[in-house]
């Protein structure tokens, strides 16, 4: 049964969501525990198929029986078995996130909320074991296409944001069709490992440049790298708090990581092209997206948009990470990327339950529930070290990695980058903290209502996650230094 | 210079792709109609399934069927089912995001009663 696995973990989510709207039809409360069940049964398949690809190396699961280049072909190996173990405890801790601040948000739509969440997961699962660039493009397509429905679906602000995501990232996906059938044009397969085989006679081809670059960037837009970032702080910022905490942590980590795996997996790494070598471009690229997005979170009073322009800088540092080309900055690509995963949900659940119990928006208010509220300003403190990256948590070993892998490489404006981008995240969190410990806006005869456990739950297992993700950073670090380096590095 | 702009014209595919995109793309950015933006989108959409069919299509070939079991293949003879798979499903994935694109459309209209981004930008002030 073990080489069934990626098929598995692909189709509970998807039956899921199939018969989500015709089971509960009549009776809308079976949907929240029918999504619970099925995303706490893909996390122990999730570990079982990472055990599985650590014991016996990677799994290539052929559908209906077709072999590589004809049919369509999954890869499970190291990397896509750990982002997938991520991928479904965000999805399970989101759920349980949503249960109690979803009848506020949403209105009277559980049962699309969480059939459109099942959706998702099935498509970023897709994502995560794609070996084909065509079958990318379906799942990117498919994950995009339920996240625009996600963003709008409770009215408001938040349809006008939803619309702008729309129209970019179906140009995104548009341009990245277009890669991709330059890239069949000249090589005339779609299977990401036979067209590995066939670039190396081919470098010189224009379509081959022309494709690449159509792929890029249109990736780009989909993970919200600097210049294409423009509909990620409105889109979460005003999309429903259930539905930020889901998608602000996976989305843009997803599609990452098929961007890197185009990179390293399809193009060798060490390409060099009109002599300008990819990586380096990859490098810059993250360079610029950690200092501006940085200070542009600087310059936000909205919390959620503060967090998400703290997004965007994050996925600068871990391309820094992954543009240094050796051993040591890809792990630390990794495990940043990971780390920033769980600190993003952390901060949406924070801001998600400052808004739902309190009402608070702008780090102005923040002030107001500063002592009042142990248990999120507690979080709030762990994480906060965690986005800044001092050293008991995980944001302080990965970019640790990622600055020893650019040392090696002698890139010195990296190095730069990560720590100029790491002082204006210090400058934001000490701007928020300023704000919230204040004490003249502190009064005490207001009235504070308990946090719901299931919120205090997911709240409390990201803060903690933060802080054993930097305590155990060494045996995992090691783990993807062995398991999960593409060929070749 | 002028060789490279004949050379265009011996592939008026590629030129048929280039305009529509572009075109698409134009409407997109200046129009302030937000369903004339999804005109735009759609037609970019189409550009793109448009280069991919036009590059596929094969002089002289025939259906992908095997008339004999027993005759050697002419591999030159049969068009190359591929593209047109993916083409059919690049269409689906197309009309999928253009309903949600005016499911969005409709919903942004029964709020503010206005589909012109300008006004729209107004409300939200």
């Amino acid at each position: 049964m073990s080489h069934q696995l990626p098929a598995i973990l692909f189709l509970l989510p998807l039956f899921a969501a199939i018969s989500m709207p015709v089971v509960c039809l009549k009776h809308h409360h079976w949907s929240r525990p029918i999504s619970v069940v099925i995303l706490a049964a893909m996390v122990p398949f999730s570990i079982l198929n990472l055990y599985n690809v650590i014991r016996h190396g990677e799994v290539r699961y052929a559908f209906s029986g077709w072999s590589a280049p004809l049919g369509i072909e999954w890869v499970a190996d190291g990397l896509a078995s750990v982002i997938l173990l991520l991928l479904s405890a965000l999805g399970l801790l989101g759920v349980l996130f949503a249960g109690p601040t979803s009848p506020k948000a949403l209105g009277g739509r559980i049962v699309h909320y969480y059939t459109l969440i099942m959706l998702l997961v099935s498509a970023l699962t897709g994502i995560v074991f794609a070996g084909d660039l065509f079958n990318l493009f379906v799942f990117l397509e498919v994950a995009a296409i339920s996240s625009y429905a996600l963003v709008g679906i409770a009215g408001g602000r938040a349809i006008f944001a939803a619309f702008r995501y729309l129209i970019l990232g179906t140009i995104g996906a548009s341009l990245y069709l277009l890669g991709v059938s330059y890239l069949y044009a000249v090589t005339g397969t779609l299977n990401m490992a036979d067209i590995a085989g066939k670039l190396p006679m081919l470098l010189d081809s224009k379509a081959l440049i022309g494709g690449l670059l159509f792929i890029f960037i249109g990736l780009g837009i989909k993970m919200a790298l600097v210049p294409f970032h423009a509909w990620l702080p409105e889109a979460y910022t005003y999309a429903p708090e259930p539905i930020s905490a889901i998608l602000a942590p996976l989305i843009t980590k997803v599609v990452l990581l098929a961007w890197v795996r185009i990179i390293y997996w399809v193009l060798n790494a060490t390409i060099v092209i009109y002599d300008i070598p990819i990586l380096l471009l990859v490098a810059a690229l993250g360079a610029l997206a950690s200092v501006i997005g940085a200070s542009l979170a600087l310059a936000q009073r909205d919390i959620k948009m503060m967090f998400a322009y703290g997004g965007i800088a994050h996925i600068g540092i871990i391309l820094i990470g992954f543009g240094q080309g050796n051993p040591t900055g890809f792990a630390g690509g990794v495990f940043y990327l990971l780390n920033d995963a769980v600190m993003q949900a952390s901060l949406f659940y924070i801001a998600g339950i400052a808004f739902c119990q309190y009402g608070v928006k702008t780090i102005d208010e923040l002030g107001r529930i500063g002592k009042q509220v142990p248990w999120l300003t507690g979080s709030l403190i762990v994480v906060g070290l965690g986005m800044i990256g001092l050293p008991p948590t995980g944001g302080f070993f990965g970019k640790w990695y990622i600055i020893l892998g650019a040392l090696e490489a002698d890139d010195y404006v990296s190095v730069a980058a990560v720590i100029l981008s790491t002082l204006l995240t210090l400058a934001y969190f000490v701007k928020l903290f300023e704000c919230m410990f204040r004490q003249s806006s502190t009064r005490s005869d207001d009235q504070f209502e308990e946090i719901p456990f299931s919120l205090k739950l997911t709240m409390g297992v990201t803060s903690a996650a933060v802080v054993i993700l930097g305590i155990f950073s060494a045996p995992i670090v090691q783990l993807l230094l062995n398991q999960a380096l593409p060929p070749g590095l | 210079m002028v060789d490279a702009l004949f050379a265009v014209f011996h592939r008026p595919n590629f030129l048929t792709f280039v305009i529509i995109f572009l075109w698409g793309f134009y409407i997109m950015v200046t129009r302030y109609n937000l369903v004339k933006k999804l005109i735009g989108m759609y037609l970019v959409q189409t550009s793109v399934i448009f280069f991919l069919v036009s590059i596929s299509a094969k002089k002289g070939a025939t259906v992908p069927v095997l008339l004999s079991t027993t005759d050697p293949v002419q591999v030159a003879s049969y068009a190359n089912p591929l593209p047109h798979v993916l083409t059919l499903t690049a269409i689906v994935v197309g009309v999928a995001t253009l309903g949600v694109g005016l499911a969005l459309c409709g919903a942004i209209y029964r709020q503010y009663g206005s589909l012109d981004e300008q006004d729209i930008l107004e409300k939200l002030e």
